[in-house]
Order: C-alpha cells, then sequence, then structure tokens
C-alpha cells in the first residue's frame, strides 16, 4: 500500500528526537508504565504460568481458526447478532457504510479500534456524510488535532498537557491557558456525553469473540464504549479473524494479564460481554481478514496473531521510547507494528527501527516471539530485494568484517581514538537520527575484552 | 466466492502446527477473599463498605434524595425517587444508580452485572454515580472460578466493572470519571 506520508524510519525518528527534553519525558512515561506493569506481573505468582496459557491457547485457536469462526457466527445468529465477512479493509468499509445507510445514521459515535483505523474507516464514513465521533479521550483528542495514534492503548501520548489545552480551548472552549488534567478531562467528559445522547449508531472493537457464546467482549476504562453501544439502537463490533477465542474460561484468562500488561491495573474498569443486541436494538459484527490469512501462511509471522493488542512491547521497547509512535509508517508503532505491519511497509525500513533485544517477548503476555519475527521480516526483505538504503551492498561488508576477530577488534580501537580526538560535528552523522540531537559517549581507554583479559581473565 | 469462504478457504493453507488447547489448572489465593477484594477495589478507585448491609445504604440514599439529587434503585429494599423510564436516554440525569452484582472477583475488584438488573443496559455507565450491592459469599478468587459462575444467558448482556470509569489520557495523570460513573461505592449486603 502506498502512502504519500512514507519515509523511513530513522527519518521520522529524526524529526521527533529534535526536541531532547520531549524524547526523555516520553521515555520516562512510558517506562513508568512498564514499571507498573512490571509491579502487577510479580505480584501473581502465577504470572508465567498465564502467559504459557495464553500462548498455548492462542495458538490452539488459530491451528483451528475456521472451526472456531463458523462456531462464533453459528451462535451469534442465534443470539440475534448479525455477522458479516470481510476479505479486507475496502469490504469491511463498505459493510459498514451500507449498515449506517441503511438505517440513516447520521453520527456514529466510536470507541477504540485499532482494526478501523487499519481499514481507514473514518475517512471513507466522512466521505460519505457520516460524522465519526472518536469518543476515548486520547483518540478525541488525536481526532481535533487531526494526529494519528502514536500508541495502542495510550493514542495521544506524544502530546503535552498544554497542547491539549491550547486544542481544547480551541475545538472545545475551554478556558485559555488552562492545562489541568482533571478540568480539561471534565470538559471532554460533558462534550462528549452530548455525543452519545445524539449518536444514530455506536461501533467499537472487539477484545474477545468467545466462540462457544456467540459473545463479544469490549474493553475501557473509560466506559465509552458501553456508553455509546447501550445508547443509540444501533452497535457495530468490528474484529480481526485473530480475536475469536474458544470459551468464556479462555476470555476470563487473557482477561488476566491484558490490563495488568497494558498499564499495571488488576483488570479494566469495564470488561462487558455482548451477547445480543439491547431490546429493540440491531447488533451487527464484522469479521475482517485484511491480510491475516497470509500471515497464517508463515509459520513465524503467523505467531504475531496471538497478540492482544496491550501495548505492553510499546512501553519496554528502546527504539520506540525514543523515537515515538509517529515514526514507524504503520498504524500500530513499535514491536507489534513492526510484526504485523513490516509487509505493508513501502519503505523497508521499520523491520530497522528494532535493536533485537528482546525486551517485548519477555513483557508480551501471550509469548509472541517479537524478535525472532522482525528479524524475520529483515529476511524478507532481503530475499524480495527490498533492503533499505544501500543496507544490500553494505551489509553483507559488515557481515564479513564483524566475523573477523582482527578487522573488529582493530576497528572499535579506531572508534574510540576518534571518540577522543575527533570534533562531534565531525562524528555525529555516522550516528544517524539517534546522534543528532545528543552528545556522543565518553570513549573508555580500552575494549570490554582487553579490560576482561586484565580484570578477570 | 464469498468473503467467509475465501477465508475459511485460506485458513485451510495455515502453517501452524497442531496445538492442544491447554488446561487451566490455576491455583486460586484463598485466603480472605473479602479482605483482598477490598483491597483491589481500593486500586481500582472504589470503595467497600464492609458493615451495615442495606440498612446503611438506605440511609446514605435517603440524605442523597432529601439533597434533590436523582437516585434509581433496581436493589430490592432500596427504594430512590426514579423508576426505569422509557428510553435510555432518560436517565441522562440519574444522579445515583443502585445495582445489585452477581458476584465479585477478589483478585482485581471486579463485580460481574447482568442485564436483568439493569433496566436499560446503559444503566450502570450513564449514572453520575454507582452503588453496586454483592453478598458477601458470592466473592470468589479469581476470573477463572468467575468464568464459571456468571450468568451470560442468550442475547444477554453482562459486564465486570472494577472501579468507577478512569482515564490517564493526558500526559498519563489519572482522572476518575470520563464516561461512565464518577465514583462507585460497593455495598456487602
Amino acid at each position: 500500500m502506498s502512502n504519500k506520508n512514507s519515509a523511513v524510519h530513522a527519518k521520522k525518528a529524526e524529526i521527533f528526537c529534535r526536541d531532547e527534553a520531549r524524547v526523555d519525558w516520553h521515555s520516562k512515561a512510558l517506562w513508568t508504565v512498564r514499571e507498573k506493569r512490571d509491579r502487577a506481573a510479580g505480584s501473581l505468582p502465577e504470572w508465567e504460568q498465564l502467559r504459557q496459557i495464553g500462548s498455548e491457547m492462542k495458538l490452539h485457536t488459530l491451528t483451528n481458526l475456521g472451526q472456531y469462526l463458523e462456531e462464533f457466527e453459528k451462535n451469534c445468529l442465534e443470539n440475534g447478532i448479525q455477522v458479516h465477512w470481510a476479505k479486507d479493509g475496502v469490504e469491511h468499509n463498505r459493510i459498514v457504510h451500507k449498515i449506517l445507510a441503511d438505517k440513516k445514521v447520521k453520527k456514529l459515535v466510536k470507541s477504540k479500534s485499532m482494526l478501523t483505523e487499519e481499514c481507514h474507516l473514518n475517512p471513507y464514513l466522512e466521505q460519505h456524510g457520516i460524522e465519526v465521533i472518536d469518543t476515548d479521550l486520547g483518540e478525541r483528542i488525536i481526532q481535533l488535532a487531526g494526529d494519528p495514534p502514536s500508541h495502542i492503548v495510550l493514542p495521544a501520548i506524544h502530546m503535552k498537557r498544554e497542547e491539549v489545552g491550547d486544542l481544547f480551548h480551541d475545538k472545545l472552549g475551554t478556558e485559555a491557558g488552562a492545562s489541568d488534567p482533571f478540568y480539561l478531562t471534565r470538559a471532554a467528559r460533558a462534550h462528549l456525553r452530548e455525543q452519545f445522547l445524539s449518536a444514530d449508531a455506536a461501533m467499537t472493537g472487539v477484545n474477545m469473540a468467545v466462540a462457544d457464546k456467540g459473545a463479544v467482549v469490549v474493553c475501557t476504562n473509560e466506559g465509552n464504549a458501553d456508553m455509546g453501544a447501550n445508547l443509540p439502537k444501533l452497535q457495530l463490533h468490528s474484529m480481526g479473524i485473530d480475536k475469536v477465542v474458544p470459551d468464556l474460561d479462555s476470555a476470563s484468562a487473557l482477561l488476566r494479564t491484558l490490563a495488568r500488561n497494558a498499564t499495571g491495573q488488576p483488570v479494566t474498569t469495564y470488561s462487558s460481554f455482548y451477547r445480543g443486541p439491547q431490546k429493540g436494538g440491531e447488533m451487527h459484527v464484522i469479521i475482517v481478514d485484511n491480510g491475516r490469512t497470509d500471515m497464517l501462511k508463515d509459520k513465524i509471522l503467523a505467531e504475531s496473531l496471538k497478540c492482544i493488542r496491550c501495548g505492553g512491547c510499546l512501553n519496554t521497547c528502546p527504539v520506540y521510547r525514543r523515537s515515538g509512535g509517529h515514526s514507524y509508517n504503520y498504524t500500530i508503532p513499535g514491536p507489534i507494528g513492526i510484526a504485523v505491519g513490516a509487509q505493508n511497509d513501502d519503505t523497508n525500513s521499520i523491520p530497522w527501527a528494532c535493536t533485537l533485544c528482546g525486551s517485548c517477548s519477555y513483557v508480551c503476555p501471550t509469548k509472541v516471539p517479537l524478535d525472532k519475527i522482525i528479524h524475520h521480516h529483515r529476511r524478507l526483505k532481503a530475499e524480495a530485494g527490498k533492503l533499505p538504503y544501500g543496507k544490500s551492498s553494505y551489509m553483507p561488508l559488515v557481515g564479513n568484517f564483524m566475523a573477523s576477530e582482527t578487522m573488529l577488534n582493530c576497528s572499535m580501537s579506531v572508534a574510540r581514538t576518534a571518540l577522543k580526538v575527533l570534533p562531534g560535528s565531525l562524528l555525529k552523522p555516522f550516528s544517524g537520527a539517534w546522534g543528532k540531537y545528543r552528545e556522543l559517549p565518553t570513549a573508555p581507554n580500552s575494549s570490554f575484552e582487553a579490560w576482561f583479559k586484565k580484570n578477570r581473565g | 466466492m464469498s468473503s467467509k469462504d475465501y477465508i475459511l478457504n485460506a485458513l485451510k493453507s495455515s502453517a501452524i502446527a497442531p496445538q492442544a488447547m491447554p488446561v487451566f489448572n490455576v491455583a486460586p489465593r484463598i485466603d480472605d477473599l473479602v479482605g483482598q477484594f477490598e483491597t483491589n477495589l481500593n486500586t481500582v478507585a472504589g470503595t467497600l463498605h464492609r458493615e451495615g448491609g442495606l440498612e446503611a445504604l438506605q440511609q446514605k440514599v435517603d440524605e442523597l434524595m432529601a439533597q434533590g439529587l436523582q437516585v434509581i434503585s433496581m436493589v430490592d429494599g432500596i427504594k430512590g425517587n426514579r423508576a426505569v423510564t422509557e428510553t435510555a436516554h432518560e436517565l441522562r440525569d440519574i444522579d445515583y444508580a443502585v445495582i445489585p452484582g452477581d458476584l465479585g472477583v477478589a483478585e482485581n475488584g471486579a463485580i460481574w452485572v447482568n442485564n436483568k438488573n439493569l433496566g436499560h443496559r446503559v444503566t450502570p455507565f450513564i449514572c453520575e454515580n454507582l452503588f453496586l450491592v454483592i453478598e458477601a459469599d458470592t466473592i470468589v478468587a479469581n476470573m477463572h472460578q468467575a468464568a464459571s459462575k456468571v450468568t451470560l444467558e442468550k442475547g444477554e448482556f453482562g459486564t465486570f466493572i472494577a472501579g468507577p470509569s478512569k482515564t490517564a489520557d493526558i500526559e498519563q495523570a489519572l482522572v476518575v470519571g470520563a464516561h461512565g460513573a464518577c465514583s462507585l461505592n460497593v455495598y456487602l449486603a
């Protein structure tokens, strides 16, 4: 898919890195979330067991996906839920529009759904004259700002409170200069309440689809999904084929890890199970493929479909924290964004927005082997002849070079001397986006190997 | 070929090795369930009232009504001043809703609420403040146990509610009171 905003990851990261204080703030804010996650995970002695159960249960479901999807559909129909299947984003958007147009819907309230972002539903509906109101506070902020989300759970994490204050002053009429989060949140509550009460239809994403019940589970902290779905008489839920789980036990097991891994909460405020429409209402579920069956054909990429979109891998990723969610050339940023989005990345750069440190894989609640998948994407890009910015010419040289101990040691020695004697202005260009707005490190006197031989050898 | 057939057909080429469904044999933490529940309810910004039961709750409701506040009660034995409305939208001015919960979950402070006890499904979300009532002996240890006990019949809606609505979408600053209820008080009956 071509994107007019396409730019390689390093280029977009460089824009984010211009303001070092902001980068530090962004990194620290996310690391705080990671620490909360660690405390929540550490409070359960069975945490590792839950990760294993989550992983095996999702894999089991994926290996029998056709059967579970059909079971889910059959049970939905018995519950009075209408089910639609969409091959891709275009078909998904057409189905949604038809449902809304048949009911003459003018205003749709929407809660968070990365799938509808993936399908670019909002602009499609707006072109067809339907007003779309994002109702998650973070999503409403970025919708009013005209920005895409920069995080899958914390969509406005890139914005400072003063910027939100200015935006709300401009769009919602809050007091000029007011930036208190409590004041701004209450203003948004009042504004969005009017939208919920005047909406003709509501749409949500799906956290889990329970096959044996024919029910969808929607989790929020704000209550926006339930305020939306339970007021107008028409409710729509879009889900990727990977969202189905066999039964309530499976859904409940994932609910134990989802919020703990996302924000460190023991569970989201609301975990709502819709097993049919409200009295006199209509409920539709749209099941979407959009490239997922292709991913299942590659046994390494397939594992990325175990993801439950907690965002834990973003919070821990050193590259994400210091390059921002808008640098990935895909709707979903961070390690999981690379895993599920690299095949659509026309800049062929995002698999390299990763140090292969593996932290993401260790925090993942369903054990998605993210670093392995990202490494695999590099191989796929190389095999397809799509290595970015000269990597195809110099990577083989780097390979030979690093395989030779003498050459490597020699060059490291040169690098240490260079860091000491050459001016930063001469060296900085070699560190790329990362070094442009930061100081270079002080060079140690010897290599680690030499130090080890002297002190420990 | 329909899109359904296209997807089901494509799934036949899946490359993943078969994986058996795991057994969920997680040992529950069963010491002091009410204490665990209270700790976790506090974590999610809710408050537990262990003593006084329905009598204390009715007294609280009477005080609120005396201040002119709008209270709807779905709990037998608690009398509010508002009845279930014709449309869900007419609940927009409800200050307090009193709703029975089917069970509590010790590990996270969540309470399961089924739509049979809601009037309109939107009641626990649209009210400014929420009172939930549960019986102490319905508190289970964890979500595995909850899954086997919740009621969710064909066509129904049910939800786990853990605390009042909240958000941290502006600079990660926690604000209690987003779109759903702004406070949650839980009474043990």
